[in-house]
């Protein structure tokens, strides 16, 4: 039972350690992956905040995904600009939403 | 003197933005509407418009009319007659819901007031499945279209007929919701329905001609040749949200279904002649 136990232990730190290699072979040589997770976390604020009032765009959300599975893989500089433009969809999709909150109706409708 | 007439300038301009903000009412909106569409394509009658694109595009009718000679939609047709005449598990079946019968479009979509929303013809389908057992169809794809087109077909000819009713305020503000989602702008691309279907109606997108808002809602479900298949309103709402790089909103949510309500309301007194075929 204890032979059992200590190879399921030896199994679950090896993948856990395989999972992590990029990001720790990368965290040797790249100071941005915090940075990266930073922007990323802003990125995901901003879309939830275009959310909240309607106004979340396409591919916010999917670039998001993309920029974490870029990190994942060791990608920081790919995973910094996808978070970066997810932020700014996020940013410009709340504006738009709070700008477009009165019903303004188009003037070539004549009443 | 001088000054007296720029104050006076100053206050009809303040009097007339107030006046283009302040609250229409549901018979002003649609006559706005009409006109729109009469002052746009004078030579187009009425009734023309329940034929989308191909009432204003000479060369997209000659196809159209060609494939209406063997309807894709047909096949459609006949399996959702299948499934009005196949009883529930529980031995009930679509008529014990809808007694009046398969012709029936014309009464959707309707505000319920117990219910205290806007109910669509899928909502109410469903409605009926589950009160008798029976698993909600999707809203999009699949057999929701079967029934719908041969709903559809039975109900061709009758008249779009949407109510508000005074007596209940809510039933106004779902209206005003619906108009308020089809005039606001939104996605990467900055459109409103009305920028494509009022404001650039007729125009090209690309090699496509933008249909008129006018008549949008008299022929779903549609087959269209994108699709290779029958698909419903709400599915079209979606995907025009989508190519607007908008985020779309839930099939059958409070959104479609009020947008639903407006725009079929601005339909009122067209004939309905679904299923349709759509490039």
């Amino acid at each position: 039972m204890r032979i059992k136990s200590f190879l399921r232990f030896t199994i679950a730190a090896l993948l856990l350690g395989a999972s992590l290699a990029p990001i720790m072979a990368a965290d040797a040589s790249d100071p941005n992956i915090a940075k990266a997770q930073q922007m990323i976390e802003k990125a995901e604020a901003a879309r939830k905040q275009a959310a909240s009032v309607d106004g979340e765009w396409r591919e916010t959300a999917a670039m998001i995904e993309q920029a974490k599975s870029e990190l994942t893989k060791g990608e920081v500089a790919a995973s910094m600009k996808l978070a970066a433009e997810a932020h700014k969809q996020g940013v410009l999709g709340y504006q738009q939403a709070v700008s477009q909150r009165e019903l303004k109706m188009p003037s070539y409708l004549h009443y | 003197m001088k000054h007296v007439f720029q104050k006076l300038a100053l206050l009809a301009m303040a009097v007339s933005i107030t006046l283009s903000a302040q609250a229409t009412t549901p018979e002003e909106d649609l006559a706005a509407f009409r006109n729109f569409f009469k002052n746009r394509f004078p030579d187009v009658p009425m009734e023309e418009y329940t034929n989308g694109v191909y009432a204003i595009d000479p060369i997209g009718r000659e196809n159209w009319e060609a494939i209406e000679e063997f309807p894709p939609y047909e096949p459609f047709i006949d399996e959702g007659q299948a499934m009005w005449e196949n009883p529930f598990a529980n031995g009930k079946s679509y008529q014990d819901c809808f007694p009046e019968g398969p012709a029936m479009e014309s009464q959707f979509p309707y505000w319920d007031k117990q219910q205290g929303m806007v109910i669509t013809l899928p909502l109410a389908i469903n409605q009926c499945r589950e009160a008798n057992g029976e698993k909600p169809l999707k809203y999009k794809k699949g057999p929701i279209n079967n029934i719908l087109s041969y709903i559809a077909f039975e109900s061709r000819g009758q008249t779009t007929n949407v109510e508000i009713p005074t007596e209940d305020p809510k039933a106004l503000a779902a209206y005003e919701s619906g108009k308020k989602f089809y005039y606001t702008r939104r996605g990467q691309l900055n459109f409103s329905c009305a920028t494509c279907h009022l404001q650039n109606a007729g125009m090209r997108i690309r090699s496509d001609i933008l249909s008129p808002a006018l008549g949008h809602t008299t022929h779903w479900p549609v087959y269209r040749s994108k699709w290779g298949t029958v698909g419903t309103l709400h599915r079209r709402f979606s995907g025009c949200n989508k190519q607007v790089r908008a985020k779309p909103f839930k099939a059958q949510g409070e959104e479609y279904r009020n947008l639903e309500y407006f725009l079929t309301y601005m339909n009122n007194g067209l004939p309905l002649n679904g299923p349709g075929a759509r490039k």
